[in-house]
């Protein structure tokens, strides 16, 4: 077992996931928005990125794709970026004044609709076979060191540049402002505040971080295939953050190591016959279903599920 | 003439619809929350009657009827396991929760299952053609079995005892309390019935079609959009609601490839939250942040 | 000089005509109770002022300004501060933390709080929010988190809060249920040395024993309307208000 290996893909990994992760922590975590599409801007970033550097599609490959830039890949993540942002903003805007489970569904829509359309539109994005083979951005002034290594150490410093924003945030009027706005709104409002704004601000400046790490998944994996972009990245994500427990941005990270560890591990058992494999990875899906169950019974949220002690009396 | 067609399909849809998302509603209804798993229950009933029917060689209603039998219970036991000690954290917890349930479901199921499609032992029946247009008799029997549903359904919860119990569970939980109805019993039965409403939905999807083990999930997001449509909670407004989607679903395939007919019920969810969220038989309460 | 000035406000909830016609004007700094017997509209009457319902007719004017209609963030910005009937806090945050929350800082705009540029600010909030703190009692309480109060505690946490905000006018919803006569006391003299320092105060309350003591008008309604208003002797012994008390199976006159 190769453990070099195995760390570098831990460490890569646990960046371009963690920063999702503390992207839907922000959002619920502290914002209380249930969002189940956040796949929708890890995947709008991938796309864009992609679109955004591959040379222009040529008349005899069989690929199709709508256009192709041959961007450096800088502007890639620049682009990626504002994309998460732009669809953000399209499903944002008119949703976040729902209430918890309705948000949680018209993102969840958002996300299929946009997951259908990379699948049946041919001409976007290659369909259900996808890009493959994304050229990695970068290959010759790094070609000096490892590029696995080069790349795991770049995710890693985007994981820390965010946490370390994110961070900022909570622990400063913003993130008090916040706890406020969701131990009583009412008392939020008529203290002159407006909640909706605090909701879509969140909302709108986490997402293209999001997208990023989108971006920085095709230049990991070089693939952009509609398959690696389902909601099941949004619920593993969301898993994760049950499994960190706090509600808070540390406990998104310790929750999607687990969760990385945990399938990384399994992967990196050597099966005999593909069905063995296969069970393997199915029993893996019901783990983690049972350790979201498990956590959420002993640790929800304390923060969130929080309610006044007692009611008041003299 | 292919609109014909395509109605004749979308009544097999709407009546398929009708079954799997009255038990999705009915939960919502009484237990006051989405409960995402219950897609996975029709798969786990639908792959207990392939199992036995398939695989063991049982006749077809035998099997069918096991597995309505089965899934019921496990419904049950997952609420009483998993749902109910945690209720009083707030329907949100409880859908997080139910995305949990869900993945357990999916992977047990699909690795005792595998992958590949599977088919139940039925017999294979032709089509009719009533008119140039093909009608095949499961859809009949579907439909015929959907409205005793719909009607077995109405007639519980208005005249036993169980159902009237349920109904006023559904309308104010601690008010029912307080009148002497038995919460717990009442609750318990009204998972049975979901299971029961579950399991005859994953029946159906297996007479319907083939079966992978991802069905399920094709199908969460539809129901979601019949009970949306119906007014999160509205029992009735689900006929009507299972009936409107499956048409504009089937119909779209006049002028959409077929790869979009999901999308349909994606963009009728995003719709009817954004236009109208209390649906089309429900009222507007506390729905907006 | 009025400073809320209420014109033919009408408000019905389904068949109840909760608030009806009802007019009245609050002069700047001025300590006015508003009393009547239970479902006389007083309430309605606050949420109506503070935006969380909105007026079917009538006008409702904060120094010159069209409340009516708008939205409660934006009446609160205009200065109005309300308690309410049982009180609001941000249970999870610290007394101090609760002030703090209530006014507006540079650190609750995004590039701020990454920056960190609040810091001078919040520094100088924090001093005011401690003397604020102390105003109301609770000053050996700052850093305790609010779900740890006592109701009068709370209470006078959400005092402090509003008062935090410097309102224009302060609006307070039965501060006395549930309070003890130690803190009923202390709440009194509370609300005098605001008055003293210029605060315009309007007081829902039930308690007439409490109330009449402390206001230097009283403005009575009955069944959604003002019937009259006057000082608390006059009002005291007004046969007609006496008898809008009494003829009502609930009413109850402390």
């Amino acid at each position: 077992m190769n453990w070099g290996q195995l760390a570098i893909t831990v460490v890569t990994l646990v960046s371009i996931l963690g920063v999702v992760t503390l992207v839907l922590n922000m959002q619920y975590g502290h914002a209380g928005m249930i969002n189940f599409g956040v796949v929708a801007y890890f995947a709008a970033g991938a796309y864009t990125y992609v679109l955004l550097t591959q040379p222009p599609p040529s008349e005899t490959s069989l690929d199709q794709y709508v256009i192709g830039l041959d961007l450096p890949g800088w502007a890639g993540f620049v682009g990626a970026a504002i994309a998460g942002l732009v669809f953000a903003a399209i499903t944002g805007w008119p949703t976040l004044r729902l209430r918890g489970e309705y948000l949680a569904l018209t993102t969840f829509a958002f996300a299929e609709v946009f997951h259908s359309f990379i699948v049946n539109e041919q001409r976007f994005a290659n369909g259900t076979r996808g890009l493959v083979g994304v050229p990695r951005p970068y290959r010759e002034e790094l070609s000096f060191i490892d590029y696995d290594i080069a790349l795991a150490v770049a995710s890693l410093l985007f994981l820390i540049i965010v946490y370390v924003i994110f961070e900022r945030m909570v622990r400063s009027p913003y993130g008090r402002a916040l706890e406020a706005l969701r131990d009583d709104e009412l008392a939020l409002v008529t203290s002159g505040k407006r909640s909706r704004r605090f909701r879509l601000e969140i909302f709108l400046f986490t997402a293209p971080f999001a997208a990023m790490a989108g971006a920085f998944y095709v230049w990991y994996t070089t693939l952009a295939i509609p398959d690696l972009f389902t909601s099941e990245v949004t619920f593993v994500v969301w898993i994760a953050l049950v499994l960190g427990g706090e509600g808070s941005n540390r406990g998104a990270l310790i929750g999607i190591t687990m969760v990385i560890l945990f399938e990384e591990l399994i992967r990196a058992i050597p099966f005999d016959t593909i069905r063995a494999a296969q069970i393997a990875a199915s029993l893996e899906v019901a783990a983690l279903g049972l350790l979201l169950i498990v956590f959420l019974r002993w640790q929800p949220f304390a923060s969130l599920t929080r309610a006044p002690k007692r009611v008041a009396r003299s | 003439m292919r609109v014909t067609q395509l109605i004749v399909l979308g009544f097999g849809t709407g009546a398929f619809l009708l079954i799997a998302t009255l038990g999705f509603a009915l939960v919502r209804r009484v237990e006051g929350f989405l409960n995402i798993a219950h897609a996975e229950l029709m798969s786990v009933a639908a792959f207990v009657t392939w199992y036995l029917n398939a695989g063991l060689g049982w006749h077809f209603v035998l099997a069918a009827a096991v597995a309505v039998v089965v899934t019921a219970f496990i419904a049950l036991g997952i609420a009483r396991l998993i749902y109910d000690p945690i209720k009083h954290l707030g329907p949100p917890i409880l859908l997080i929760s139910s995305v949990g349930v869900a993945f357990l479901l999916h992977g047990i199921t699909s690795a005792v299952i595998g992958v590949g499609i599977r088919s139940f032992q039925i017999p294979r029946l032709d089509a009719w053609s009533v008119g140039g247009v093909l009608v095949t008799p499961y859809r009949i029997v579907l439909l015929v079995l959907a409205a005793l549903v719909a009607v077995g359904l109405a007639l519980f919860l208005n005249k036993t005892r169980t159902g009237k119990s349920i109904r006023a569970m559904a309308i104010n939980k601690e008010l029912a309390g307080s009148r002497g109805i038995n919460v717990t019993a009442a609750s318990r039965a009204t998972w049975l019935l979901a299971g029961v409403l579950a399991g005859l939905g994953g029946v159906a999807l297996g007479v319907l079609g083939t079966l992978t083990t991802d069905i399920a999930f094709q199908q969460i997001l539809v129901i979601l959009a019949v009970a949306i449509v119906a007014g999160l909670g509205s029992l009735y407004g689900v006929i009507a609601a299972a009936f409107i989607v499956a048409f504009a679903m089937d119909l779209s395939l006049l002028i959409l490839p077929g790869g979009y007919r999901p999308v349909i019920a994606f963009a009728i969810v995003i719709v009817v939250l954004l236009v109208r969220p209390q649906g089309v038989a429900g009222s507007r309460h506390e729905l907006t942040a | 000089m009025d400073l809320l000035r209420i014109e033919g406000v009408s408000k019905h909830f389904g068949g109840l005509n909760a608030v009806d016609d009802c007019s009245f004007t609050v002069e700047e700094g001025s300590l006015t109770g508003l009393i009547g017997p239970n479902g006389a509209g007083k309430s309605t009457v606050f949420n109506l002022i503070s935006g969380l319902y909105e007026p079917e007719s009538g006008s409702i004017k904060l120094d010159g300004e069209e409340l009516a209609g708008r939205s409660p963030d934006e009446i609160a910005a205009l200065g109005v501060g309300r308690t309410f009937q049982t009180p609001r806090s941000f249970f999870t945050l610290s007394c101090l933390e609760n002030l703090l929350a209530s006014i507006p800082s540079r650190g609750e705009h995004l590039m701020s709080s990454i920056l960190g540029t609040y810091r001078a600010e919040e520094e100088a909030a924090t001093a005011r929010a401690k003397d604020y703190l102390d105003l109301v009692g609770l000053g050996a309480r700052s850093d305790i988190s609010a779900d740890e109060l006592s109701g009068g505690e709370l209470r006078m946490l959400e005092v402090a809060r509003q008062l935090m905000r410097n309102p224009k006018i302060l609006l307070l919803d039965e501060p006395t249920a549930g309070v003890t006569p130690t803190l009923q006391v202390r709440l009194a003299q509370t609300l005098r040395e605001l008055h003293a320092q210029g605060l315009t105060v309007v007081v829902v309350e039930h308690n007439l024993g409490f109330l009449l003591d402390l206001v230097e008008r009283v403005v009575v309604m009955v069944s959604g309307r003002v019937l009259t208003d006057g000082d608390p002797d006059a009002i005291r012994s007004d046969p007609e208000v006496i008898s809008a008390y009494l003829g009502r199976r609930d009413g109850d006159a402390a």
